[in-house]
């Protein structure tokens, strides 16, 4: 496999964040803290029965 | 960078679109199969071989089922051995790969992989409570259990890795992890069925919560991973996307899929997974020990975090087998003994949950990037989150939900059998867990780390996984998971 780790992962221009990737960062994040909140709730209000 | 993860990653069986995930189902739910033979009284797996503690090796190897015990443990093995070694080697046919080549390979590790297990069950090694090392006449042990066996073979496959390479080069043929854990996934459906049946409203709160794990990995850690690999290193699009799946999601399958739904170039997210097989290892050593020394009071939480934590399947599952075994002999030495089966049915509930998703996800990244980031790539499509599903994942369902309905739709003859029959198709998961983890153990060259560029990508898994994912695995495990005991045996 011809494939110069070093040149990849050093050699490149900085690509700058997109605005999309922005927007994509932002919106899991987001999201992914509203349901954990909203499954945080639910495990309070719903307990496990044994 | 010749690389054996790359290699075996990069082999990933497709034929004809028959693929590794096909061929675990159908051995799966094969040996799944036979065990059933055994509720209408016709045992067709009982000459299996399994491994006791011992002290006399003699007495180490007997067959499961007392009705071959006229075998005798060598026999037992060596007919187990040859079982497998047909039944894989059909398999990896009709993948395309060699047989010939596979069938040597396989023998060999196979024999050091079981002598591996048999080294762990050495009393010394095992032995967990002190009435057990009375019975053997020691004085002292690890206390590993015999499932120290697991660290013992995964150990022996690093010292191939990493000392002797040409080795580890020739038997990369029969070296595939994914298939064997995959295979015993499928197996460990049963099982997990016939111990939920047992507390069907503990096991309906497993599945509630395994909805966390899926906002945790794709949504929490997948943004948090992905903005470190761009923003603080640096790290193009195209690599910065396999890697944040690599480390927040499901290591190599999570990586190729989304790399490959950005249309980035192969080489890119298969240096990844060999990266997270390596990390996976790191973890499975330590995090097990933590987990028995700080979480034993809480396994569930235990099962949960190493779910969440460990990124690959094969590392996870097989690491949860290792910490139910160390909790329950912490446990068991506080005189707790807990009901098998729910440590490590946590782990995989965790693990198939998030495993579910790799396709949708990999289509959202598809159809964000080939629309928006680089609009000359070709139109993601509908069907790849199909192509992309895992589809072990099926084998594990139909064996779980065959198994349940025998265990609470049935007759109560039915469900008193069940768990015999489950136990002898565990025999063949154990050996699966015990291919896998010599597979890994050799897959891990750990001079990779040490390579000229792989610091950079080492350094964003070691930023992201020992500062983030594994703080916030294990807070989010103790919010749905601490309070929730196995029951008791």
């Amino acid at each position: 496999m011809s494939f110069d780790l070093k040149t990849e992962a050093a050699g490149r221009a900085v690509e700058p964040l997109l605005p999309v990737e922005k927007k994509l960062i932002g919106f899991s994040l987001g999201l992914g803290l509203v349901l954990l909140v909203v499954l945080v709730a639910l495990n309070h209000f719903v307990p496990v029965k044994l | 960078m010749s690389d054996i993860a790359v290699k075996a990653a990069d082999r990933a069986a497709v034929k004809d679109n028959f693929t590794e995930d096909w061929l675990a189902v159908i051995i799966g739910v094969l040996v799944f199969a036979l065990a059933l033979f055994s509720l209408g009284g016709t045992d067709l797996l009982g000459w299996a071989v399994t491994t006791s503690v011992y002290t006399d090796i003699g007495n180490a190897l007997a067959p499961v089922a007392k009705a071959y015990a006229a075998l005798g443990g060598v026999t037992a093995l060596l007919l187990t051995y040859v079982a497998l070694l047909a039944v894989l080697s059909a398999g990896v046919a009709a993948l395309g790969a060699d047989v010939r080549k596979f069938a040597l390979r396989f023998t060999v590790v196979f024999a050091i992989a079981y002598a591996s297990w048999i080294a762990g069950s050495y009393a010394y090694i095992a032995a967990v409570t002190p009435a057990e090392q009375q019975k053997f006449g020691i004085a002292w042990s690890l206390k590993l259990t015999n499932e120290g066996g697991f660290i013992v073979a995964l150990l022996s496959g690093l010292v191939i890795a990493n000392f002797f390479p040409r080795f580890a080069e020739w038997l990369k043929e029969a070296i595939r992890p994914e298939l064997y854990i995959k295979i015993a996934i499928v197996i460990l459906g049963a099982t997990v069925a016939v111990t939920a049946a047992g507390r069907l409203n503990l096991a309906s709160s497993l599945l509630l919560r395994g909805v966390a794990a899926i906002v945790e990995a794709y949504l929490i850690y997948w943004s948090v991973v992905y903005f470190v690999a761009r923003k603080w290193f640096g790290f193009s699009r195209e690599w910065s996307v396999p890697l944040a799946s690599g480390i927040s999601i499901c290591g190599v399958a999570a990586a190729i899929a989304t790399g490959g739904a950005i249309r980035a170039r192969p080489q890119v997210p298969i240096l990844v997974s060999s990266l997270v097989v390596v990390f996976a290892v790191v973890e499975v050593l330590i995090l097990p020990f933590l987990a028995q020394t700080f979480l034993w009071q809480e396994p569930l939480v235990a099962g949960a975090w190493i779910g969440l934590a460990v990124k690959t399947d094969g590392a996870a599952v097989a690491g949860g087998g290792i910490t139910e075994s160390l909790i329950m002999a912490k446990a068991a030495a506080e005189g707790i003994k807990y009901q098998p089966g729910w440590v490590i049915a946590t782990t995989a509930t965790v693990k198939v949950f998030i495993d579910i998703f790799i396709g949708i996800w990999a289509f959202i990244l598809g159809y964000i990037w080939t629309n928006h980031v680089d609009k000359r790539a070709d139109k993601a499509k509908l069907s790849e989150i199909w192509e992309r599903f895992p589809k072990f994942i099926l084998g594990f369902v139909v064996v779980f939900a065959v198994s349940l309905w025998l265990a609470i739709g049935t007759t109560p003859e039915i469900a008193k059998a069940l768990p015999s029959a489950a136990g002898e198709a565990n025999v063949f998961r154990v050996i699966f867990f015990i291919l896998t983890f010599f597979s890994i153990g050799v897959l891990s060259d750990f001079r990779k780390l040490w390579q000229d560029g792989f610091g950079k990508l080492a350094a964003v898994y070691f930023v992201s996984l020992f500062g983030f994912v594994i703080w916030v695995g294990l807070l989010i495990s103790w919010l749905f998971f601490s309070g929730l005991k196995p029951p008791l045996a």
